[in-house]
């Protein structure tokens, strides 16, 4: 059982650390290729939907938004007027097939009824609408990404039946990974290594009309530890897709990638192919780091460590430091809340033995605090806790998650092995610069 | 003019007569529902950004203070190492925007004052708590005697104003913060001022920023500076401002703002000029310093001594630029503005500005009517792309007719100020780029004479075709530096720089 910290002067007062639900729906949304999108509020929220575009690196040349641009009259006398003319106006410079009506804080609590003024204007208009309500307040970006997909769920149609083994990979987006299309690559290639083809990427990169053929798939498979449950779930229930690997942590670290490989290659009954796949694997690791890492051992051995992260990776992490590295976990800090990752990670340091102080749905303040109490020599995290740890008095702060303060050109995965050693070489790297003189010590040369 | 311009033009004339036409209502100075600006409650936190000690509890959804805090204050961090800064939320959910949420913005302020130990609290209504209609002003007045920080609300929902407003709004409350002068203090700040219209925090250390640049000038002259407002400065310097001999505008628009509220409530001079981009302006805002600072002979020697500096290299530079045309891009209002002041004035060009957005007649008139003010009066062009509903197609559709514009000219009578994203076939002339610093002051512009210089001598070689390919990619035509607002970030106007993956980003697109 872990240890869970408690934190005061937390109760009214929030450091967010995610973003609210309209980023999550725009993120929905943003990985449907050729769609446009109305933002029914005010201009400071087309930040928030531009960051969800971001995040799925969306070229600058194919963005549609839209947005109404709400002021003071509008949010006093009502602007439906205002989104009918933008809905048709951006339905003739867009020309996209489906159009998205996203009423955010202003519009949901003015009250304004885009979904029946999406129905009445539906007959002029060339874009079928889809109206989704996304005011900022009904929850966190994870909470946004959930209401996105059951704004989308109308389109998935009853199974037409296939005979492959396939598999659909949901909200791979959310994850702080910062290029975490490396991880989705990655995890399509082990699924294609054990010949099990990928129906659907929900949502990124695809198109609408792929939802019609979504059922078919023989499993869906989570890569989020902090959304998607809920869709899963309706899916499971209502379209007869099984959740597979719900409830064991994502593949990253030598065994959990060996346990979920095994996973899912029993499941669709390759479990042969699955040990090459293992083997091979473990070898790649172990040969490069005896090759190019070798002092890892007397560096990582016994270091004590935080880990600052989302539920995908901060559960994942703890069995490949703890275990696989030898340092000791003795902080998991998790941006989100979320039951099934507490289960899971509780699970998983019973099995190991150790006793970490733990906290989900941390802000920022807790983050620090918990940083600053702790005894850590390194923090695992992004360029948030980079700056925490210095202010902290820890010398060593691994960046390897989003926002991160690194250059990024190629897309690296963190999952699986090539995922393991990309993340070994940043450690490795933020290790070397942390105990590197800042100046020269010109005085000795004297 | 090339033949084809005329069939894309909106615009061509002087400032003056665009001025006209927009008070007028002759032309169309909206902005499009696909160009987005940052909303009030982004620009206010901008500027509260750069108040040391401080903290902004946000009454409202998370999401508002989770993405001003990713942009401004992450971005205050990684570039200007300071430490990590929060910005609080009350985090309003669909409960608490039904009921109302003023018991949790109590518990919030008692919370905040009790962990972080601020100097000051600033509390930032939202959208959602301003429809909802939370008397923010009575719960602050109740806990005044209950906390140690100073507190201070700011109505500035995103729906409350246009994009500028956050700034004035902002500036025009923090003069609430301060003292009145006394004669103890003035005495003590008669050799001071205060650079106004900064934001954000404080300055790199390792770029060589116009700000310092000012500050350096007016510590050759012997004065001192009490503070940058709001560029990191403290509440215990906010309290003297008033004291000191002048206020300095850095942004003469934004500057403006609060300027003009300290003279009118506490009669602290103002000295507002254009920004200190070349000679000419920059001798102005030396001399309109030193006419309230009494040192009107150090000024003078301190101009001929930096002048000396770079005459030669100057002086040089002018005789290649004199009568050339400069096109500049019109996307920073403020900007483009005082650089044609520059080219006009130091270095004898004519200046056309690009695509010059008509919505700045409104957002940028102070500016406007200081530059009318002093005689100069720049030929605006403005073609359809740039008032066009869209994004990527219209960006296109402006570059495109930019190079009809500049098909007519060559490459050794017009010269273009814009971004280095931008490929017309005359020299570039990127006045943004970091190694380009400072562009203010005499050093400044020696800096832009021989950066102009540097264009014109290698304008020979033809722009990499990888970095155009970049920008422009071959399936899409061409774009505009303007759409390319992941590498833009630090450069357009209104934007701002996130440090996710370490990548410049547009705050809006």
């Amino acid at each position: 059982m872990y240890d869970e910290l408690k934190f005061e002067n937390c109760s009214h007062s929030k450091d967010p650390v995610l973003g609210c639900a309209l980023e999550g729906v725009a993120s929905v949304i943003a990985g449907i290729n050729d769609v446009s999108i109305v933002i029914h509020s005010p201009q400071g929220c087309a930040a928030t939907v531009a960051n969800a575009f971001d995040n799925h690196e969306i070229d600058f040349t194919k963005r549609k938004i839209g947005c109404t641009r709400l002021f003071e009259t509008d949010i006093i006398m009502g602007a439906s007027e205002k989104l009918e003319n933008l809905i048709r106006e951006a339905d003739k410079s867009f020309g996209r097939s489906v159009m998205f009506v996203v009423g955010t804080c202003a519009a949901d609590i003015i009250g304004e009824d885009i979904e029946g003024l999406c129905k009445n204007l539906q007959p002029e208009i060339n874009a079928r609408l889809i109206p989704v309500v996304a005011g900022g307040f009904r929850g966190n970006v994870y909470d946004g990404i959930n209401l996105g997909l059951k704004a989308i769920t109308p389109f998935i149609k009853t199974s037409g039946g296939g005979a492959e083994d396939c598999v659909n990979l949901l909200i791979p987006q959310a994850n702080i990974n910062p290029t975490w299309m490396g991880d989705l690559d990655h995890i399509k290639n082990l699924l294609e290594q054990l010949d099990i083809r990928v129906q659907t990427v929900l949502p990124h990169n695809m198109g609408l009309e792929e939802l019609g053929s979504f059922a078919d798939a023989k499993a869906n498979i989570l890569l989020s530890g902090d959304a998607g449950q809920d869709f899963a779930k309706r899916m499971q229930e209502k379209q007869g897709i099984p959740l597979i690997m719900g409830d064991i942590p994502q593949p990253v670290g030598l065994k959990n990638t060996a346990r979920w490989i095994r996973s899912v290659a029993t499941y669709f009954d390759k479990e042969e192919k699955a040990e090459e796949i293992i083997r091979a694997g473990e070898e790649k690791v172990a040969d490069i780091l005896r090759r190019r890492a070798l002092m890892i051992i007397p560096r990582y051995r016994n270091l004590r460590i935080a880990v600052c992260a989302d539920a995908t990776y901060g559960v994942a992490l703890v069995r490949m430091l703890f275990e696989e590295l030898e340092m000791i976990p003795e902080l998991i800090l998790i941006r989100s809340s979320n039951t099934r990752a507490a289960k899971i990670l509780e699970r998983e340091i019973e099995s190991m033995g150790i006793s970490p102080k733990v906290a989900f749905g941390v802000d920022g303040y807790q983050i620090k605090k918990a940083l600053e109490e702790s005894r850590v020599d390194a923090v695992l995290g992004s360029s948030w806790e980079k700056y925490m740890a210095e202010e902290a008095g820890i010398k060593i702060a691994f960046d390897l998650f989003a926002p991160t303060n690194r250059d990024i050109y190629l897309d690296k995965a963190y999952m699986g092995y090539e995922g393991m050693l990309n993340m070994l070489e940043i450690i490795g790297n933020d290790w070397e610069r942390a105990f590197r003189s800042k100046e020269i010590n010109w005085e000795q040369y004297a | 003019m090339a033949g084809k311009i005329d069939e894309n033009i909106v615009f061509y004339g002087h400032l003056s007569e665009l001025y006209q036409l927009a008070k007028e209502g002759k032309i169309k100075t909206g902005l499009q529902g696909s160009h987005t600006r940052p909303c009030k409650f982004w620009t206010a936190t901008k500027i509260l950004s750069g108040i040391r000690n401080s903290i902004v509890i946000t009454h409202g959804p998370s999401g508002c203070a989770y993405g001003v805090k990713k942009a401004y204050k992450l971005t205050n961090s990684r570039n200007s190492g300071s430490p990590y800064e929060p910005v609080i939320s009350t985090n309003m959910d669909e409960e608490k925007v039904i009921h109302g949420g003023e018991g949790e913005l109590k518990g919030a302020i008692l919370e905040v004052d009790s962990k972080y130990r601020p100097d000051i609290i600033f509390i930032a209504a939202s959208c959602a708590t301003g429809i909802i209609g939370d008397n923010i002003d009575a719960i602050v007045d109740g806990l005044r005697s209950k906390v140690s920080a100073r507190l201070m609300t700011l109505h500035c929902e995103g729906f409350a104003g246009e994009y500028r407003s956050g700034f004035d709004l902002v500036f025009k409350q923090i003069t609430k913060l301060m003292d009145a002068p006394t004669a103890e203090l003035k005495k003590q700040l008669e050799r001071s001022v205060n650079i106004v219209g900064g934001k954000m925090g404080p300055e790199r250390t390792e770029v060589d920023t116009d700000v310092k640049e000012l500050v350096r000038l007016l510590e050759q002259m012997g004065v001192g500076v009490n503070s940058i407002i709001a560029g990191n400065c403290s509440l215990e310097e906010l309290k003297r401002a008033p004291s000191v001999a002048v206020n300095c505008t850095l942004c003469l628009d934004i500057g403006y703002a609060i300027g003009t509220e300290m003279l009118n409530e506490f009669g602290t001079p103002l000295n507002s000029t254009i920004l200190p981009y070349g000679i000419s302006a920059t001798e102005k805002w030396i001399k309109g310093a030193s006419k309230y600072l009494g040192m009107e002979n150090e000024a003078e020697a301190l101009i001929q001594k930096e002048y000396s500096h770079i005459k030669e290299e100057f002086e040089e530079a002018r005789k290649k630029l004199v009568d050339k045309i400069a096109i500049i891009e019109g996307h920073d209002a403020i900007k483009c503005l005082s650089i044609a002041h520059m080219l006009e004035r130091d270095f004898g060009m004519r200046a056309v500005i690009y695509n010059f957005h008509p919505w700045n007649t409104g957002a940028r008139e102070t500016s406007i009517d200081y530059l009318l003010e002093t005689g100069l009066d720049p030929e605006i062009l403005i073609t359809k792309g740039t008032l066009a509903f869209g994004k990527y197609e219209s960006m296109k559709q402006t570059e495109e007719e930019l190079l009809d514009f500049i098909g007519g000219f060559d490459k050794d009578s017009v010269v273009y100020f814009g971004s280095s994203l931008s490929f017309p076939s005359i020299p570039v002339v990127d006045l943004n780029a970091i190694m380009n610093r400072p562009r203010f002051g005499y050093r400044g512009a020696l800096k832009v004479a021989k950066c102009i210089n540097t264009a014109l001598e290698y304008s020979f070689r033809k722009r990499s075709a990888l970095f155009k390919k970049i920008v422009f990619p071959e399936k899409s035509g061409l774009a505009s530096a303007g759409s390319m607002t992941s590498k833009l970030g630090s450069e357009l106007p209104d934007c701002t720089v996130y440090a996710e993956r370490r990548r410049g980003k547009c705050m809006m697109n």
